[in-house]
């Protein structure tokens, strides 16, 4: 028997909480559009001083050299042309939103009508702002052009299944190119290459009549010297030893698997702690989760070679030591935060199931989330293992230790052709490791 | 069989805090031991709302419910845990981790039983393991055990799901939706075992069911929900054309299951 409901019709008039919702979406489509007619004001602005004008700073784009009624023409132009494409077509805003604009009856909007809209849109919204807005889910320069702004995308899960009646509103499908927002996209994308271009300084010339000054150092890492792979080099002293390229090679290994392993071990049971499904339920728990959510951010968010920076003063240049403290940090951070998100994804009955059976939170993460979350948990490890390993051949730079002292040293030396050595080993390695965890990775997803 | 009162719901309540939905309004009824109660009514009239409720997987908003004379309401979070042993619980997904063997699966409905530091390494008692065979020798499912569980197929795994409530040796079965997802012939041989336990073990069902030719079969009692109230309260017999228009709505038309 299917006692599902079949004569629900579609409701004609929206709920307060969806027009508010509908509110929020079209302010928030309008303020995009607006930000990116900004930013083509911007554009415009930078290639008028760099192809023409001279009285703006040279490095003006991070100084703000316009005349005050410069800035009244750019805010007023830019919100102008925001109105009018948002009534003359689908914007870009729009359409990131899932909002179109429609007509209350028949086809199409007449011309006529969308410049009306443009027109009452200067009266119609100032005077919303201080108060008269008479009816939010469809305010009047709306409703004098005969059209309405509505949803094209489904509010809930609940919505996009179901009766077909109550489903999202789907207009016929354009080519992108054929409509503004897609325009707009490709006008956005070409726009942003060419201005980046320009502030980057590229220079196609330089990197061709320079070249010449590169081959040089080709030619010398092309022919590597293996002189120092397996007996120590007598000049080179680091923490008062003396290393071959297969030392630090062995001991940048063990940095990299100290780290991963130390980094997992704090990771795991951090990452139940900053799982919002697990941790959401009560006051106390959503603020354990908003706390190892902002360690994860933050800490993640402070890149490896600068935790090696502050360990190699802590701990002594160039050892060893700093160099697995910072890529421990990093692998705490970054792996809690794909743990947790994997824990977030996970199937919410299991735990459903546990709980009803009078399982505790540690029982429940024992046997509901840990069996369904074990697979892609090997797998990141193994992903962090990888990207430590090729960490571990750079944070020498400041003083971290490991493999890339070496790299550094007879780089500042001067001697090209043993950096091709060490280029060499480290490219080996990385690649074998690279081969390793990817085979490891792939027998453990089952 | 027992007619003492085992549960009893009192003006029982939930409103979910956003969108101000009532999903449960002033419910009020009791059931007796070895009763076996079968809640209908639409999607969305409170079945399932009703049903976590009493465990207080979901918490209720007012009213009270009393398990053999306890308050389970006002029961600390520990407490709750210990009274939810008592209950065994079944789902209309089954909810069993599919990565798991059947009989991890079915041990892990002797939790509640077990000191958290021994389940941390798995380590349940023998007794456990011998009742865990029993159970699923019980539900046909012996040479299963050590399969993992989304080897099986739903009626299979439905049947897992029964037999780790037993492992709880509940009282009462919550069973919400139990034949949902299975088709027609696996759903009858599901509902049996639901009998069976009932008759011979003398625990009490409270279940919630789509099907209203099922729920007259099982059912000792039917109640009726709509709109998270309650409509009917009575012996399946007493269920005629007129009622089940009043449950299931005007366009609503009976179909039959085997």
């Amino acid at each position: 028997m299917d006692a599902e409901p079949h004569g629900s019709t579609r409701r004609e008039s929206l709920s307060h909480h969806e027009i508010r919702a509908l509110l929020k979406r079209r302010v928030f489509s309008f303020v995009l559009d607006w930000a990116v007619w900004g930013y083509v004001a911007y554009a415009v602005v930078f290639f008028l001083n760099h192809y023409w004008f001279t009285w703006i700073p040279a490095h003006w784009y991070d100084t703000l050299a316009l005349p005050s009624w410069g800035w009244a023409l750019t805010i007023a132009a830019t919100l102008e042309l925001t109105v009018i494409l948002r009534s003359s077509g689908r914007s870009l805003g729009m359409r990131a939103f899932g909002l179109d604009l429609r007509p209350s009856s028949g086809e199409r909007i007449p011309v006529g009508r969308r410049v009306l809209r443009i027109l009452c849109w200067q009266l119609s919204v100032p005077l919303a702002l201080v108060g008269f807005w008479a009816r939010p889910s469809r305010p009047w320069h709306d409703r004098l052009a005969g059209a309405t702004l509505i949803s094209t995308k489904a509010e809930s899960a609940e919505d996009a299944g179901g009766d077909p009646a109550g489903g999202p509103i789907r207009g016929p499908e354009k080519r992108a190119l054929a409509t503004q927002w897609g325009i707009m996209s490709l006008f956005l994308f070409g726009l942003t290459f060419w201005l980046g271009w320009l502030i980057v300084e590229a220079n196609l010339s330089t990197l061709a009549s320079r070249a010449s000054k590169a081959g040089d150092l080709f030619q010398e890492i092309a022919r590597p010297d293996f002189r120092y792979f397996f007996t120590e080099d007598p000049i080179f002293v680091l923490r008062r030893g003396t290393y071959s390229i297969l030392d630090l090679m062995v001991l940048t290994l063990f940095m990299t698997l100290l780290s991963t392993f130390l980094g997992t071990v704090f990771a795991f049971p951090l990452s139940f702690l900053g799982a919002r499904n697990l941790m959401g339920k009560s006051p106390i728990g959503l603020v354990v989760y908003t706390v190892v959510r902002g360690f994860f951010n933050i800490f993640r968010a402070i890149e490896t070679l600068l935790w090696a920076t502050i360990f190699a003063v802590w701990v002594g240049w160039g050892s060893p030591f700093a160099g697995v403290l910072a890529l421990t940090i990093h692998t705490v951070a970054a792996l809690g935060k794909l743990f947790s998100e994997q824990v977030e994804g996970i199937e919410s009955g299991p735990l459903e199931a546990v709980r009803a059976s009078g399982g505790n939170f540690l029982q429940i993460i024992r046997y509901a989330v840990i069996p369904q979350v074990m697979p892609a948990y090997w797998a990141f490890t193994l992903y962090r293992w990888d990207i430590n390993v090729r960490m571990s051949t750079v944070i020498a730079l400041v003083g971290a230790g490991g493999i890339g002292t070496l790299l550094f040293y007879y780089k500042n030396e001067g001697e090209w052709s043993v950096v091709g050595a060490v280029v060499i080993a480290i490219v080996v390695v990385v690649w074998a490791m690279d081969y390793l965890s990817g085979w490891l990775r792939e027998k453990v997803v089952r | 069989m027992a007619q003492a009162e085992h549960l009893v719901i009192d003006r029982l309540t939930k409103v979910y805090e956003r969108g101000q939905v009532v999903a449960l309004k002033d419910l009020s009824f009791s059931v007796k031991k070895g009763e076996f109660l079968v809640v209908i009514g639409l999607s969305g009239s409170g079945k399932s709302t009703l049903l976590r409720c009493v465990n207080r997987l979901i918490e209720p908003t007012a009213g009270s419910i009393r398990l053999d004379g306890v308050e389970l309401t006002r029961l600390s979070v520990s407490n709750m845990r210990r009274v939810r042993r008592g209950m065994g619980m079944i789902f209309q997904h089954f909810n069993l981790v599919k990565r798991s063997t059947v009989l991890t699966n079915v041990l892990a409905g002797r939790l509640g039983y077990t000191p958290t530091w021994r389940s941390m390494v798995g380590w349940f008692s023998k007794r456990d393991h011998e009742m865990a065979m029993a159970n699923l020798e019980r539900v046909g499912l012996v040479e299963k055990a050590h399969v993992r569980a989304d080897e099986l197929s739903g009626g299979q795994q439905q049947r897992v799901g029964i037999a780790r409530a037993l492992m709880q040796q509940p009282t009462l079965l919550l069973v919400d939706e139990p034949v949902s997802a299975l088709d027609p012939a696996t759903s009858n041989s599901i509902m049996q075992y639901f009998e069976q336990v009932n008759r011979e073990d003398g625990v009490t069902v409270l279940t919630s069911l789509h099907f209203l030719s099922l729920a007259r079969r099982f059912g000792t009692r039917i109640l009726a929900l709509k709109d998270g109230g309650m409509v009917f309260d009575g012996l399946p017999g007493e269920i005629d054309n007129a009622w089940f228009k009043e449950i299931y709505g005007e366009d609503a038309e009976e179909v039959e299951v085997r």
